[in-house]
């Protein structure tokens, strides 16, 4: 529509937004990397020179393809015994409230738990089976905290997979004389196989972009570059060397990014379509008892070892010191509720601030990428979705190059945390309202102009009612988010601003893992309580035809 | 609500092109010139594909012309924006705001134009009592059925009181019976209002019971515009004569011609028909038969006074209650015949041999005047 008068200065506002909080920084973050009074490569150069960072390369790619795998072979299982085992309903969404656990949960949780569990003093490890030369620092602890941590990525991407596979196919290859193997083999996973992938991406890119598990797990013996360009900047105050790596990190991470839009955009690819119209309801016969049998097993060992895990933290935040005193003691939350009530209060605040503004802005993006025709509209969808996209690490650190001197000094500031955050969480409410707008007419908004409403009007008092549970998945995933984060704004924080997710970190470093776990505690049952509150009011909106984790978490 | 005549609206060499993904431009709308009179309802009609709801996209101001210029009275709206018209417009789907009530539904125009609270209210329940939803108000469009939405979406559109009403297949999506009642029921409503209306549809029957004028569509441009009796009568051309009801067109030549009539072979008799002068003797051409001024008698029948009769056989015969179609092979070619009340009458067997006799009243030359 030609002669909008609300339509450009909307793009040129949020290009305009974009321009200065996602491109200008990485543009910077390049610049420092790659020019040094000219053109120059001694900044990357200058990396080979050290084992350490030419270990963390290989390191990161290792653990990621590693995660990858194991993650996904994990969340397919989950998956297959939630969608496919006609579990009853109760069994299906306990599994649903523990996977959500580590996917809501800070940053050092389950690398805190394991430590617990599987340290040299560990309760299981040591308390339980005597062992005394357990290794938990390293590869192989990082990759078990790590699996643990994001495999219910592949779980929520493939149980929607696989719920879209009609097991009316399924039927027919059966009554084509194929037995359950074959079936489930040359049917079932064919047909979620894009889906495998996109979820082995998914889990490889959130393995790739961690920073705080292989910061605790890690040690000195097994560097990978979030940590190392960290390092590189808080201990040696090398920004350029710290920007060289990034530039390491971000090459494999856009290329998983550009693979994982490739599985999901591409025609012919995906094989599972929504249609809306599904077959007569039929059991599903794919799964032999015996499967189903080795499948709970599987996922039962899990489910217990994660909540082994929640029940330590739990248990370390109410006694003086787990394994050497256990006597209850509500120190550690008398501590976080005075000397930590200042994180608390400012992690609070930037979050609650965050969901109007990150909520709108999610929203008014969706719309006009969904619902409008302007010059650049894909690449304004491109350039909003990197910082997303990128891991913490690079974000953060190209705001503190970008961000930290005249005119534009605002790190330290409450604004940049925001900012940090709205511009990296913002994606789930946009991806939801694109969903939500893709079941609604565009006849709807046409009524609405028809009857005598400009633009505006029309977004305000159709769009906007009608995106509702978008916006309130966006804002929920940015709470959520704000509560605990720590890879990007671990470089943007300051006395004035701090946030408890520092706090945790401190206190693990400070080997003060009592109150790292109160912290801990405290985060998760906050974070639990904005999920029920608005799954509450999800209802309420009868926003039934989203799936609610799914858009939840989808970031 | 005020009774007052509406606008008139003008298209004049109205084209609207569209680039399909790898193609060249393809014209949806090709140099449409249009007048509907002051509370006039004209409907366009053809098949999907046409350009009849480009058309009256182009109107509403949900597209822009390529080129051409759209007048409602005396004003060019052609760059004026949907919301700067003043237009009432029921989508096919009926796109009612599914997050308000059906009060807040028709309130919304008169909202968006500040009108006060009292006035609102009296207008809107007095629209509902028009369309017959009164108590409605509380509902919500998804606790409506396929008809009361369609009201409440017509009630949406009249309580602005436009000086157009534009209708986008409003029937489409309800059942058969249900349609036939609402489309008396939108003529009704359009007369009493008087408001110009323009009405797309692909149904020719609908098209027929509902419209002052009809515009039939093809391929962009317009067929032949004119009353549903005129286009029956006498259709300009193949496609109008077979896309508005049934027709047999049947090759013909002039062979005399006087006084605005022609004398032209039907079958191997020659009779006299309504033209104008502009035929040649020798001329080729078709000729109008509509299968229901054909009928089936016995074979050896002499033709009656103003018949013509040719043998044939009947190929095949649907039953259809109040009248049996019939395909008779007669002359080289397949006619459809349509014979009423086949209780009293009796029905004709496949295969049988009959003659089919034509009333030379009925026959038009195809693309004469009326």
């Amino acid at each position: 529509m030609k002669r909008d008068p609300v339509l450009a200065p909307a793009v040129l506002v949020v290009w305009g937004a974009v321009a200065l909080f996602v491109l200008y920084p990485l543009g910077r973050l390049l610049v420092l990397t790659f020019w040094n009074g000219g053109p120059s490569l001694d900044a990357v150069r200058g990396l080979a020179g050290d084992w350490t960072h030419r270990a963390a390369l290989v390191n990161s790619l290792l653990l990621a393809a590693l995660v990858g795998v194991a993650g996904t072979a994990l969340g397919l299982a989950f998956a297959l015994l939630a969608v496919r085992a006609n579990l009853p309903r109760w069994i299906a969404h306990g599994l649903d409230a523990v996977v959500l656990l580590p996917l809501i949960s800070p940053p050092f949780t389950a690398a805190i738990a394991l430590i617990f569990a599987l340290g040299p003093r560990g309760l299981i490890s040591y308390h339980v089976f005597g062992l005394t030369r357990v290794n938990i620092y390293g590869l192989w602890g990082t990759l078990l905290s790590e699996t643990l941590t994001y495999f219910p990525i592949a779980y929520l991407t493939l149980k929607a997979v696989l719920a879209n596979v009609d097991p009316n196919l399924e039927d027919s290859a059966f009554s084509l004389g194929a037995r359950r193997w074959r079936v489930f083999r040359t049917v079932t996973l064919r047909l979620a196989t894009p889906g495998v992938a996109n979820a082995f991406l998914l889990v490889s890119a959130a393995s790739l972009a961690d920073f705080a598990t292989p910061l605790i797990l890690g040690g000195t013996k097994f560097p990978v570059l979030p940590t190392q360009a960290f390092l590189q900047i808080t201990g040696l105050y090398d920004m350029r060397g710290g920007a060289a790596l990034c530039f390491l990190l971000l090459v494999p991470a856009l290329a998983i990014f550009a693979g994982q839009r490739w599985f999901t955009e591409r025609r012919g690819g995906s094989f599972v379509t929504v249609t809306g119209k599904v077959g007569a309801a039929t059991r599903v016969k794919t799964l032999s008892p015996a499967a189903v049998a080795a499948l709970a097993v599987v996922c039962g060992l899990v489910v217990a070892l994660v909540l082994v895990c929640y029940l330590l933290i739990f248990a370390a935040s109410i006694v003086r010191g787990l394994g050497a005193d256990n006597s209850l003691s509500l120190t550690h939350y008398a501590h976080v509720f005075s000397g930590g009530l200042k994180a608390v209060r400012d992690t609070l605040v930037i979050a609650v601030i965050c969901m109007p503004v990150g909520g709108l802005f999610a929203v008014v993006l969706g719309f006009l990428v969904s619902r409008t025709q302007f010059p650049g509209r894909r690449m304004l969808e491109f350039a909003a979705m990197m910082n997303y996209a990128l891991p913490g690490t690079i974000v953060g650190i190209a705001y503190l190059v970008a961000f930290n001197d005249a005119p534009l000094a605002l790190t330290g500031t409450a604004f940049i945390l925001v900012v940090c955050y709205v511009f990296r969480y913002s994606l789930a409410g946009t991806r939801a309202t694109s969903a939500v707008l893709a079941q609604i007419d565009p006849s709807i908004e046409e009524a609405s102009a028809s009857l005598g409403a400009r633009r505006d009007l029309t977004f305000r008092r159709v769009v906007l009612p009608l995106v509702r549970p978008a916006l309130l998945a966006g804002m929920t995933v940015l709470f959520i988010r704000a509560m605990t984060a720590i890879s990007a704004t671990i470089f943007l924080v300051s006395l004035d601003w701090s946030l408890v997710t520092v706090r945790i970190l401190e206190g693990i470093t400070n080997l003060e893992l009592g109150q790292a776990s109160a912290f801990s505690v405290l985060v998760i049952v906050l974070v639990y309580l904005a999920v029920a509150v608005a799954s509450l009011t999800m209802r309420r909106l009868n926003a039934g035809s989203l799936g609610q984790a799914g858009t939840l978490l989808g970031g | 609500m005020t009774v007052e005549r509406g606008q008139r609206l003008t298209l004049e060499h109205v084209t609207k092109r569209f680039r399909r993904e790898g193609q060249s431009e393809v014209a949806a709308v090709n140099d449409v010139t249009l007048s509907v009179e002051p509370g006039e309802l004209l409907t366009l009609l053809g098949p999907s594909g046409c350009g009849k709801t480009t058309t009256l996209r182009m109107v509403a101001g949900f597209e822009q012309p390529d080129a051409g210029r759209i007048y409602i009275g005396a004003d060019d709206v052609t760059e004026l924006m949907v919301y700067r018209r003043s237009i009432g417009f029921v989508f096919q789907n009926y796109a009612l705001f599914p997050h308000l009530t059906v009060f807040e539904n028709v309130a919304y125009g008169l909202r968006v134009r500040r009108l006060p609270e009292a006035t609102i209210h009296a207008r809107v329940s007095q629209v509902l009592d028009l369309v017959g939803l009164p108590g409605y108000e509380r509902r919500f469009p998804n606790q409506l059925s396929g008809g009361e939405q369609q009201r409440v979406a017509v009630a949406r559109a009249v309580v602005v009181e436009p000086q157009l009403l534009l209708f986008d297949e409003p029937l489409s999506n309800l059942d058969a019976k249900l349609r036939v009642q609402m489309r008396a029921e939108l003529s009704r409503l359009q007369r009493q209002l008087a408001i110009t209306t323009v009405y797309v549809t692909h149904d020719q029957e609908e098209a027929m019971a509902i419209s002052d004028r009809i515009a039939v569509m093809r391929q962009g441009t317009l067929a032949q515009v004119g009353t549903a009796e005129e286009l029956y009568r006498a259709p300009r051309s193949t496609f109008v004569a077979q896309f508005i009801g049934r027709v047999n067109l049947v090759e013909s030549r002039v062979l005399a011609r006087s006084g605005g009539r022609v004398a032209v072979a039907l079958w191997d008799a020659s009779l006299s028909v309504p033209g104008g002068d502009g035929y040649a003797v020798g001329q080729r051409l078709s000729l109008v038969l509509r299968p229901e001024s054909l009928a089936l008698v016995a074979e050896s029948a002499k033709p009656a006074e103003g018949e013509v009769v040719v043998p044939g056989i009947v190929r095949s015969r649907t039953f259809l209650g109040e009248k049996v179609e019939y395909a008779v092979e007669a002359a080289g070619a397949l006619l459809q015949v349509v014979a009423y009340d086949p209780t009293r009458r009796g029905v004709v067997e496949v295969g049988a041999r009959v003659g089919v006799a034509c009333d030379v009243t009925a026959v038009r030359v195809l693309g004469a005047e009326p």
